[in-house]
């Protein structure tokens, strides 16, 4: 029987990602001590994980390599693509955000804004929304840098607790969108392995379910 | 300095041999089996006036088609689709005809697609019309003849998800909500993003419309669905719609297909576009859609011609990934000959294509050479025509 394969987001994802399967009950040894190994058996069932960066996660689920990912909103946002959402696992919380150096009001005047993003098309829908023509610069590194350098007006940029965006002297102008970790289905797969796919997800669902109760 | 003189734009490929064949053989034996059933083959122009695909807005919005201006300086579109063509021909020619139609038709088609996410931008379908009829045996004819292609294509291993998107319609069109809430409502559902659709939905408290569209992405199995579905809605047309569909999937359980069919309440992808049942096939293997298709009463409409019909398409190379590879084709005969008999050797590829075998030529005038070139070729055989016919091994020249 072909294995369900699971793409997981690395870093900072990935430890709960895991966390949440071994809550599960998922035996994630090999990822623990995975080496070198990039194909990662989950030992006692037929689920297989994988580990990629976040916009390969969303890659592999859509072309049907990998038939589950978990991956953040930010990345589903920036990319788009076709396959199912389904679940919202509620860890790596933090949010898109426009900020803006300390004491500039943004808005006032009219001329273009420049704006620096690692997520052009997550800025540019959010200007376009505004009516708003702005230029755009893609920006790969450390973006806030790009107003203190003097390239661009503002940024458009995930914060999370805000600490980075204050010893840069930046201040969130505006939020755009809270994101978070999600649970991605590539869309034949879900057709074709229902019944494998849909215990797992409604697992997760009870599973988070449960923690609100708690909460 | 030429810099792409050597590649293919993005998206694109060359087809090179076994790869042809095997497009050639899945797409004609779909024809073959359209042809069987009363269809005939209909072929449109490769571009079209961009008004053609204007009323389709919603769904092939401007930046997903490829546009180039004619000589008058009008905007023309590579199609990114042949069924809005064939409804603009059905309005333009086929109103006097018998009704219903039945067409088919094979060709590319064209979509710009996001860079780099290994997505083809030209896509080979070949596909049926049926044109004229609004009926269930219609419906019918339709998803049968489908599953009857997924079949022959894939052998067991196909699936087909049937929904009818009255179902959809009748649910959110009793929803107070303005045009945008109920888009991206609608959104949720495709997506199954029970997550957002719960957030969404969560205003309209208990409304039963509210309660049955926050389980419509649910609705997805076996017959279980049916049940389910009957009791949350049953307002606006949603009965008749889940009894249509419930009369299809019954068929198709006493034509044997009742493990092939799925339901799919949540399929509701271009729902502007389809007004009845709509349905897609998948097979084991292939990470997306092989076939889709469904009803489309208002289409032909746009064109200034009321006539109600059904389709589908297939990508037939995403079929034909699961179909196993052709056999190469190598020639049976190599056929050699020296200056003298340049018109013997001809002859003699005449008779052995007459015979029903492959037989190429050898351009070469020195039979060592001729060797060589069968050897490296894998051809297995030489004719050396003079005044007789002596067939010799390459391996042993």
């Amino acid at each position: 029987m072909k294995p369900i394969r699971i793409a997981l987001t690395k870093g900072r994802l990935e430890e709960k990602s895991v966390s949440l399967f071994e809550q599960l009950g998922y035996d994630c040894t090999a990822v623990r001590e995975k080496g070198r190994r990039l194909i990662l058996p989950v030992a006692g069932t037929n689920l297989e994980i994988v580990l990629a960066k976040a916009a390969d996660v969303v890659t592999y689920v859509e072309n049907g390599v990998c038939d589950i990912g978990v991956v953040g909103k930010d990345t589903i946002m920036e990319m788009g693509g076709t396959f199912y959402e389904v679940a919202d696992l509620g860890f790596g919380r933090c949010r898109f955000a426009l900020a803006v150096p300390r004491g500039v009001d943004f808005y006032e005047g009219y001329h273009t804004r420049c704006i620096a993003s690692k997520y052009v098309n997550v800025a540019r829908a959010f200007f376009e929304k505004k009516n708003m023509d702005v230029n755009i610069v893609k920006i790969e590194g450390s973006v806030e840098l790009a107003p203190i350098l003097g390239l661009s007006d503002a940024i458009v940029d995930i914060v999370e607790t805000g600490a980075t965006l204050k010893e840069n002297g930046l201040v969130v102008a505006e939020t755009i969108m809270e994101v978070s970790a999600r649970l991605i289905v590539n869309i034949a797969s879900l057709k074709l392995r229902k019944q494998e796919i849909e215990p797992f997800i409604t697992q997760i669902e009870r599973y988070l379910a449960g923690g609100k109760q708690d909460a | 300095m030429k810099r792409y003189d050597k590649v293919t734009p993005d998206g694109t490929r060359d087809l090179l041999f076994d790869e042809c064949v095997s497009r050639a053989q899945v797409a004609g034996r779909l024809t073959a089996m359209f042809r069987s059933r009363g269809y005939r083959e209909v072929i449109t122009p490769s571009m079209e006036f961009y008004d053609v695909f204007g009323s389709a807005a919603a769904h092939f919005p401007q930046e997903s088609m490829y546009k180039m201006t004619d000589s008058r300086g009008r905007l023309m579109v590579m199609r990114p689709d042949c069924t809005i063509p064939i409804a603009r021909l059905a309005a333009a020619r086929l109103t006097g005809m018998p009704m219903p139609v039945r067409l088919y038709y094979s060709g590319n088609v064209y979509r710009v697609s996001y860079d780099m996410r290994g997505k083809p931008s030209e896509l080979f379908q070949t596909g049926v019309e049926l044109i004229g009829s609004s009926s269930l045996r219609s419906d019918l004819e339709m998803v049968e003849l489908a599953a009857a292609g997924l079949s022959d294509i894939g052998g067991e291993r196909f699936r087909i998800e049937l929904c009818h998107i009255g179902y959809f319609k009748a649910l959110i069109g009793s929803l107070e909500a303005s045009a945008e809430e109920k888009e991206e409502i609608r959104q949720c559902i495709e997506q199954k993003n029970y997550a957002a659709l719960g957030d969404l939905l969560q205003p309209f408290g208990k409304n039963p419309a509210a309660t049955a569209l926050k389980y419509l992405p649910r609705l997805f199995g076996g017959e279980e669905v049916f049940e389910k579905a009957y009791s949350l809605f049953s307002g606006g047309g949603a009965t008749e719609s889940l009894d249509c569909l419930k009369t299809v999937y019954e068929h198709l359980q006493s034509l044997d297909l009742g493990d092939r069919v799925l339901i799919d309440l949540g399929l509701v992808n271009q729902a502007e576009y389809y007004t009845g049942l709509i349905f897609r096939g998948y097979f084991d293997g292939v990470g997306e859609p092989v076939l889709s298709g469904g009803r489309y009463d208002n289409l032909i409409s746009d064109f200034g011609a009321p006539l109600p019909a059904t389709g589908f398409a297939f990508n037939v190379d995403a079929a034909a990934s699961v179909s196993a590879s052709p056999e190469p084709d190598l020639p049976d005969v190599l056929v050699f000959s020296d200056s003298q008999h340049l018109a013997q050797a001809i002859s003699h590829i005449r008779s052995l294509t007459r015979e029903g075998l492959t037989a190429e030529n050898s351009v070469f005038d020195q039979l060592d050479t001729a060797a060589d070139y069968a050897r490296r070729r894998g051809i297995r055989r030489i004719h050396l025509v003079d005044d007789q016919i002596q067939e010799l091994d390459p391996e042993t020249l």
